[in-house]
Formats: C-alpha cells, sequence, structure tokens
C-alpha cells in the first residue's frame, strides 16, 4: 500500500467517524420529537364524545399504559393513531408528522412504522401461522427464503416455532395474540400498540405477553401504548425491567426502591377524557374516588 | 326525506367502492393467484348448480309450450322458443340469482365476519388496502365468471328442451336442432353475454360493500348477508328490464 492511499484511507476513516457522530446528534435531537402525540382530539359518535379533548405525548422508548373501564374510548385512542378511523377535531402526529388528514394511501406508509397487536388477535381465518406472521413480507414481494427467516425469527421471540404450521383455528386464545404479536413485529416496528392484549387469558399467559411488552420496551427501543383495564398489567409494566444477563439470556428484574429506571407512564381515562396523567405512583397516590375504585375493586 | 339521504348516501359509497376497486385492478400490486382462487370457487364450484338449473328451466320451457305451440301448429318453432327464451331473458338472469344465493352471500358473510374480527383493520394496520385485496379480485373473478356461466346454463337449457322434446314428445332430434340454430342470431348471443357483465359487476360491488359494512358482531354478520342477497337479487331484475330496454335500442332488435 502506497503512502497516498494509506493516508487516503486514513482520511475515510475520520470521516466515517465524523459521519457517525454526527448521526447521533441528529438520533439525539430526533428523540426530543413524541412519537405519538394528541392534540386536543375530539372524536364523536352518534352525537356522543366518544374522545373528549384528549392531549398526550408518548416519548420515544415510552410504554404509555391506558387504564379505564370498558367504552371509556381506549381502543379508540389506538386506532386513531394508525388512522383507522378519523377525528372530528384535533391533531394527531406520528414521529412529529401530521398523519390527522392523511389519506388512505398516505397513511399506509406510516402504518408501515407501527406494529398493531388487536384484543383479539384478529388473525386471518384462511391463512396459517406463517402465512399470517409472513403477511407483511409476502405483500412487499420479499424472496421466500428471507420471509421464512423472518417468520423463525418473530415466532422466536414469542415462543412459538412450533405452531408455524398450524391454521388460527388450532390455536388457543393466548397463542393467538402471540402470533398477533409476532405478525405485528415483522419488520421492526418503532412503535407498537397494544389494544387490551391479555384480555380474558389466564395469569401466566398474561404475565407471557407483558413479558413481551417490557422487552421490547427495555431492549428493543420501542415506543408503545399498552391498553388495558387489569391492575396485573400495569403491576408488572411499571414495576420491573428486561435485561440481558451474563449468560445472554432475557431476565426480568423488579425495580425496587433502587432507581427509577423504567420508562413506563400511566393515563386513565373515564368517558373520552383524561382523569390522570403520570407515574404508576402518583396513581397509586391519587385522591380521586373512581381512581380508588378503579384500582381497588371496590 | 331520511330514507331518501340513506339511499343516496349507499349509492355514493357503493359508487366509491366500485371505483376504487376497478382502479385497484388496473394498479400494482395485482392480486392475480387471488383473482384465479375466487373464479374457481365462484365458476368451478357454481358448475353443478348452473347445469343443473339449465338442464331443468330448459325442460320444463318446452313442458309447458308444447302443447300451446301443437295447438297453433307451430311445434316446429319449438327450438327456437326455448332457446330465444333462454338466451334473452332466463340464462342471464337465473345463473345470476343462483350465483347471488350461492356466491354473493358468501361474499357478504366472509368480509362481514373479517370486519366484526378486527381482520380488516388488521390487513390496513398491516399496510395493505383490504379493497385491492379482497374486493377488487372477487369483482373481477364475478365479472369473469358469470358471463361464462350464463353461457353454460343456455347451452344445458338447450340440451334440456331438447331432451325433453325428443324423449317426452317423440319429436324428431333435428326438427328442434334446426329451429335453435335457425332462430338465434348474433344479437341475441351479444345480448346474453353483455346483461352478465353488468349484473357481475352489481352482485359483486353490492355483496362487498355490504359485507365490509358490517356492525354489531355475528348478528350483524347475518343481517348483511341477508340485505346483500335481497338487494343484489332486486338490483339484477331492475338491470334486467334496463339492460333488455337499453340493448333494444341500441342493437335495434327486440332483445
Amino acid at each position: 500500500m502506497t503512502q497516498a492511499s494509506i493516508d487516503q484511507s486514513v482520511d475515510n476513516r475520520v470521516s466515517d467517524l465524523a459521519a457517525e457522530s454526527t448521526f447521533r446528534e441528529i438520533d439525539d435531537t430526533h428523540r426530543a420529537i413524541p412519537a405519538i402525540e394528541f392534540r386536543n382530539v375530539t372524536i364523536i359518535y352518534d352525537g356522543r364524545k366518544v374522545l373528549n379533548d384528549l392531549s398526550f405525548k408518548v416519548m420515544k422508548g415510552e410504554t404509555k399504559i391506558i387504564l379505564g373501564g370498558s367504552g371509556c374510548g381506549k381502543s379508540t385512542t389506538i386506532k386513531l393513531v394508525l388512522g383507522l378511523i378519523k377525528p372530528d377535531a384535533g391533531q394527531i402526529l406520528v414521529d412529529g408528522e401530521d398523519v390527522t388528514n392523511y389519506s388512505e394511501a398516505q397513511m399506509m406508509r406510516v402504518r408501515k412504522k407501527i406494529g398493531m397487536i388487536f384484543q383479539e388477535g384478529a388473525l386471518f381465518d384462511s391463512l396459517s401461522v406463517y402465512e399470517n406472521v409472513a403477511f407483511k413480507l409476502h405483500e412487499q414481494g420479499v424472496p421466500e427464503e428471507e420471509v421464512e427467516n423472518e417468520v423463525r425469527r418473530m415466532l422466536r421471540f414469542v415462543n412459538l416455532e412450533d405452531a408455524i404450521e398450524k391454521m388460527p383455528s388450532e390455536l388457543s386464545g393466548g397463542m393467538r395474540r402471540r402470533v398477533g404479536i409476532a405478525r405485528a413485529l415483522v419488520g421492526d416496528p418503532k412503535i407498537v400498540m397494544f389494544d387490551e392484549p391479555t384480555a380474558g387469558l389466564d395469569p401466566p399467559t398474561a404475565r407471557t405477553i407483558c413479558e413481551l411488552a417490557m422487552k421490547l420496551r427495555d431492549l428493543e427501543d420501542v415506543s408503545s401504548i399498552f391498553v388495558t383495564h387489569e391492575m396485573n398489567n400495569l403491576d408488572y409494566l411499571t414495576s420491573e425491567y428486561a435485561v440481558v444477563n451474563e449468560a445472554g439470556e432475557v431476565v426480568f428484574e423488579k425495580e425496587g426502591e433502587k432507581l427509577c429506571l423504567i420508562n413506563s407512564k400511566v393515563l386513565m381515562m373515564r368517558e373520552g377524557k383524561i382523569i390522570f396523567s403520570g407515574t404508576d405512583e402518583t396513581l397509586r397516590k391519587a385522591e380521586d374516588p373512581y381512581i380508588h375504585k378503579f384500582l381497588r375493586g371496590h | 326525506m331520511n330514507l331518501i339521504a340513506g339511499f343516496l348516501f349507499e349509492l355514493q359509497e357503493m359508487s366509491l367502492l366500485a371505483g376504487r376497486a376497478v382502479t385497484g385492478i388496473f394498479r400494482k400490486p395485482r392480486y392475480i393467484p387471488e383473482t384465479i382462487a375466487q373464479m374457481d370457487y365462484i365458476g368451478v364450484g357454481s358448475l353443478t348448480i348452473i347445469v343443473l338449473t339449465g338442464f331443468f328451466t330448459g325442460g320444463v320451457l318446452t313442458l309447458q309450450t308444447y302443447q300451446t305451440l301443437e295447438s297453433y301448429g307451430a311445434v316446429d318453432q319449438l327450438g327456437y322458443l326455448v332457446s330465444i327464451s333462454l338466451i334473452r331473458e332466463l340464462g342471464p338472469v337465473l345463473t345470476a340469482l343462483m350465483v347471488t344465493g350461492r356466491v354473493v352471500s358468501a361474499i357478504s358473510a366472509e368480509l362481514g365476519s373479517m370486519v366484526v374480527s378486527e381482520q380488516i383493520d388488521a390487513m390496513r394496520a398491516l399496510g395493505t388496502d383490504p379493497i385491492r385485496k379482497l374486493v377488487a379480485p372477487r369483482i373481477l373473478a364475478l365479472v369473469i365468471t358469470l358471463p361464462l356461466l350464463t353461457l353454460i346454463t343456455d347451452v344445458m337449457g338447450i340440451v334440456g328442451g331438447w331432451a325433453v322434446s325428443t324423449f317426452l314428445y317423440g319429436l324428431p332430434s333435428s326438427m328442434f336442432i334446426n329451429s335453435v340454430r335457425d332462430g338465434i342470431t348474433t344479437d341475441d348471443l351479444i345480448g346474453g353475454v353483455i346483461k352478465p357483465l353488468f349484473f357481475a359487476f352489481l352482485m359483486g360491488t353490492i355483496a362487498c360493500h355490504k359485507g365490509l359494512r358490517t356492525e354489531g358482531g355475528t348478528v350483524g354478520v347475518g343481517r348483511s348477508t341477508t340485505s346483500a342477497v335481497v338487494m343484489a337479487s332486486i338490483v339484477v331484475i331492475i338491470a334486467d328490464f334496463i339492460l333488455a330496454r337499453a340493448l333494444q335500442l341500441i342493437l335495434g332488435t327486440q332483445a
């Protein structure tokens, strides 16, 4: 190698490093933009305000747990993020981009950034588990070999690789939700919506699903909205965090009294309005009688 | 007033759906395997009922008209009368109604179930337009297969008529066949193929529209299926009248 070419390669390395640090800077400013922002969103259905002047932000890497009784507008909120329904007033921003008035075609591009897990899984009945998880990739015309690798990787993430050939009708409720999670996570979306993912499941399965949400939050830097009305979900998501131990395994540790490591915030809704927004500690100390009743069940 | 507004609103929704489905057919991604699967379900799957319907309709037409023609001494016109009734009217309308019963109900129920189990929302959330993926292939498959099914009904009807005239009334086989061959014109055949094209488009649009607008859980699926079948059947019969008149004016025949 001549001296000139060595100099050239050193120069390249220097400029690569400079580029990397620039990227980091850009990335840092990018993190200040909320992943999701609602500004005074109102939605009226049959003359009733399903959502009433709703404003909140979900920051990058944060899990926003939306609590509330049935029919308070929780599911409507996450459908609005995806543009599956449109608000009557207000603005919705995804990654700083105002998507409120986007057409269906424009929304398709935004939806690629977002994974959505539906209440009952919403798997396509006529397709096998493999085809369900591969749906997005098949639509994009990805070569079959790559599709299979990705599907297996996703099914391993939800611990369901054995069910790859099964049809949705052969799966239990919990397995359907997990396949739904695998399907939503194809393409590694940085925003994930959970619509009551543990409703009607036995406690160990519900715990498994919460662990998946924690893994996404703590290890994959995913921003998410976790809609639920089950208090054990809240306990898991606000008191534990996922880490990789020395053996390379994912373990869940209790936050304890040490540090406030957990990036989860709570939003409580009632009849389309936010009645609480903050951390779980402040929620538990709240004076509101409805919150008391909701937390304790009486 | 609400009734009129409701009707106009539904008409607008259906027109938009049909428009988006038609543009979806010509744009990428094209869902050719889905369209072929639907053609198999609609076309091949309906063959048995269509063959039976055609055969027995032709047979009963012969059965009912033979005596009248005999009293006028016009039995040699039997094949012409049966084939013209089949090709111009009964073939297209009966085929459309049979397919409505079998296919419109199935499409509407399938899409309706997908709506109530959030599969349509899931599809949209995954970045796929359900109108292109589900609606366009179904309408296209209907538009391709319904005219073919109609031709099969016509042929089977003529076979049924021939069978009754030959084996039940003992007429010479050649008399029936010759009267069919002499009687039918190209305009009759054109009219007989144009009608099912329109019927198929209307039936497909109604089935998909009703299915996608399902509300209220499994009960809603039942409601939307019933209303899709009722609406498609009525629209087929009304459209038949309008098309018959339009073809008379365009082709200058009594089609």
